[in-house]
């Protein structure tokens, strides 16, 4: 038995939703991604929890230290651990059963490991005082402990766990998926839906592999140079370029916005792949696959570039030209959207659709991601972001993006459950599930866009000036509701019932 | 109505320019494809290029006029105009946890203002709300720089205009805050 089989069964609760199957033969592509969704969800519940003290500080006028420590971990384990984490495990399950390959091997036990044990410390970092948010606004753990507000030694542990975070992520899991693709030999019998390379679903997440793997390489550097610093391995003097904002902040966002961006290339392809099985006529073909791809290309070439509108703000020190290009970029990201918001609709136009929870939370998903889309384009920007960055709408725009790819995977796993599993899950409660989630996050969404646009900071412990107490409410009221929700999907997760064939129910899909 | 559409509340309805009729296309479409009409459709394959041709032809020009009809409202394309001819007000700060440092608090309105900032220990935001709460600008600042970050604004309405860092800067970051006031030109 696998380890990550022994593991998912040892664990309370959440074992018992992911129990892997072992009667098909396909363990050796279940273990390991099992793991990691139960993992992810883990920490979804954590975030949802520690989501739940930032209106109770406000609401019940609690120390704004408790705002700020549950802000930095609810963002971190919700994009991570959670969401990074989920992604993986389903995605890999996907690639695993179209490229015939096992997932075992020292390569995911050390993603699942790196992404797990670095959450864990990150989490004990900022128990131990660190408040520096999800993107760590470098310089200020230096800072905080050079003022006295936080101790240099929750910043050397809070450093160490990101930086597992960070090998996970740029590291351990492009590696994964480059060697699955590339090296090792194909195993006939794990093959469960064959597929290529040029096709939309192998492509998108071949690119994101290759995007986390370039874009986070720069990072890697500059993030080993200051751990080694920390811990006095190397002279402060000869790590000071990479201590300084500048540099750090640049090769932050240069990984940052791209994890974003290989994330929505990873969605595409899962939207790409899992559309075409759930038509009604049974063709499961795309409108067009060279559409779909030049999608995903358009996706992958604008946006490598377009994180430069994160630095607007900073002129002159970010040159205007930069901007414009940081403007366009990501205006061009959109032209990318409008294809494959195309594509899709003009497939399902095509050929029907089956309306199962699985698909259509994949779709409501999509939906989401487009409103994000529009909402990240515009506050890219050169005008608005000067009236925009820094606020709400920044907030939501991210909160947007992670609850919609969110969303698109865990529709994504209720066709991988039953190989996962061998269980089946329940119609009308994933039905509920969908239906729960679309009012919880589009009411969220918008209501924090509206926020951004009424110039309610982000990251900001004090929402009763100028009435955004309104907006923080109703954020609340549709957090709550997305709450609801995820317990609705986990109660289906633990209701499933045993299937007698389920590499029949996939083929049946 | 443009300077109505390039502020806060103008990104906001864009925004749902673009999504909703996206959003009742993609319901409409689903909804009739998976429940009323499943059956194929009796387009054929080549009736869907025009469509397509439309859709990404509308997608470009939105694009391409929404962004340069922003042109105007970018702060140094703005500042060039309203500087023509007229000598601006230097203001210069520096962000410190958790204040600010000004050179000057009281502006005179319709003359145009550079404010230049730095940041001495982290990041920080410059921010600057009408008193009717909306945002006019921001401003990021990063400790090091070799200048400092600059923004030329022309105040029309005499008032108090909070300042705000709205870049996260530690544990007091919601009491970093200021006022600016605005006077009537002499």
């Amino acid at each position: 038995m696998s380890i990550a089989t022994t593991l998912v069964k040892s664990t309370p609760i959440f074992g018992k939703m992911f129990a892997v199957d072992k009667s098909t033969g396909l363990e050796e592509i279940n273990a390991w991604p099992a793991l990691m969704i139960m993992s992810s969800f883990v920490w979804l519940v954590v975030a949802g929890l520690l989501g739940l003290v930032m209106p109770a500080t406000q609401i019940f006028d609690l120390s704004s230290d408790h705002f700020y420590t549950t802000l930095t971990l609810h963002g971190a384990a919700l994009t991570f651990p959670f969401s990074f984490q989920l992604m993986m495990g389903v995605g890999l399950h996907r690639s695993g059963g179209c490229v015939g390959k096992a997932i075992t091997g020292w390569l995911p036990a050390l993603a699942w490991l790196s992404m797990n044990l670095g959450g864990a410390i990150l989490t004990v970092a900022v128990l131990m005082g660190l408040k520096v948010s999800v993107v760590v606004m470098f310089p200020l753990p230096l800072v905080g402990a050079q003022m006295g507000v936080w101790s240099m030694e929750s910043v050397i542990v809070g450093f160490t766990g990101i930086y597992l975070v960070l090998s996970c992520m740029i590291l351990w899991y492009p590696l994964l998926v480059l060697k699955m693709m590339f090296f090792g030999k194909k195993r006939p019998e794990l093959v469960l839906s064959e597929r290529s390379l040029n096709e939309p679903g192998m492509l998108g997440m071949l690119l994101a592999a290759a995007t986390l793997l370039l874009t986070g390489l720069p990072l890697v550097v500059v993030g080993t140079t200051l751990l080694l610093a920390l811990y006095k391995i190397l002279p402060m003097s000869l790590a000071a370029w990479a201590a300084d904002p500048v540099v750090f902040q640049y090769t932050f966002y240069l990984f940052a916005h791209n994890l974003m961006e290989a994330m929505a290339l990873m969605v595409a392809s899962a939207m790409y792949a899992t559309l075409p099985l759930y038509l009604a006529d049974g063709s499961r073909k795309l409108y067009s696959e060279k559409l779909a791809n030049l999608a995903l290309w358009i996706l992958l070439v604008t946006s490598v570039t377009s994180g430069l509108h994160h630095f607007i703000t900073f002129y002159p020190n970010q040159p205007a030209a930069l901007s414009y290009w940081g403007n366009i970029m990501s205006w061009g990201t959109g032209m990318g959207a409008a294809i494959s918001v195309f594509t899709v609709l003009a497939t399902i136009w095509q050929h029907g659709l089956k309306p199962e929870p699985g698909i259509i939370a994949v779709l409501v998903g999509w939906a989401l991601y487009i409103l994000d889309g529009a909402s990240a384009i515009v506050t890219s920007n050169i005008a608005w972001t000067y009236q925009l960055h820094g606020t709400m709408w920044q907030s939501g725009h991210f909160m947007t993006v992670i609850l919609a790819m969110s969303m698109m995977w865990m529709g994504v796993l209720y066709h991988h459950y039953p190989v996962l599993t061998g269980r089946r899950l329940d119609p009308a409660l994933g039905n509920r599930y969908v239906r729960m989630m679309t009012v919880g996050s589009f009411g969220a969404a918008i209501t924090m866009l509206a926020g951004g646009a009424a110039g309610m900071p982000r990251r900001f412990a004090d929402w009763h000036p100028e009435g955004w107490m309104l907006y923080g409410n109703l954020i609340l009221f549709f957090g709550l509701i997305l709450g609801a929700s995820f317990a609705v999907y986990f109660y289906n997760l633990m209701k499933s019932r045993e299937i007698s064939s389920p590499m029949g129910e996939l083929a049946t899909a | 109505m443009l300077d109505y559409v390039y502020t806060g509340w103008g990104a906001f309805w864009v925004t749902m320019f673009m999504f909703v009729p996206f959003a009742l296309m993609a319901y409409w479409v689903i909804r009739r494809k998976s429940l009323v009409d499943t059956g194929p459709t009796q387009l054929q394959p080549g009736e869907f290029a025009p469509i397509e041709g439309v859709w990404l032809t509308f997608a470009f020009i939105f694009f391409v006029v929404a962004n340069l009809a922003s042109l105007k409202f970018i702060p140094w394309a703005a500042a060039s105009g309203a500087t023509d001819g007229e000598a601006e007000v230097q203001v210069d700060f520096t962000a410190k946890s958790w204040s600010y440092d000004i050179s000057n608090r009281q502006i005179e309105a319709g003359k145009p203002v550079r404010f230049s900032g730095r940041a001495s220990d982290t990041q920080h935001g410059f921010a600057v709300y009408h008193p009717d709460g909306r945002v006019l600008f921001t401003m990021l600042m990063m400790p090091g720089t070799a200048k400092p970050t600059s923004v030329v604004y022309t105040f029309k309405d005499p008032g108090k205009y909070a300042v705000r860092c709205l870049e996260y800067c530690g544990v007091a970051h919601h009491r970093m805050q200021d006022e600016l006031t605005v006077v009537k030109a002499n």
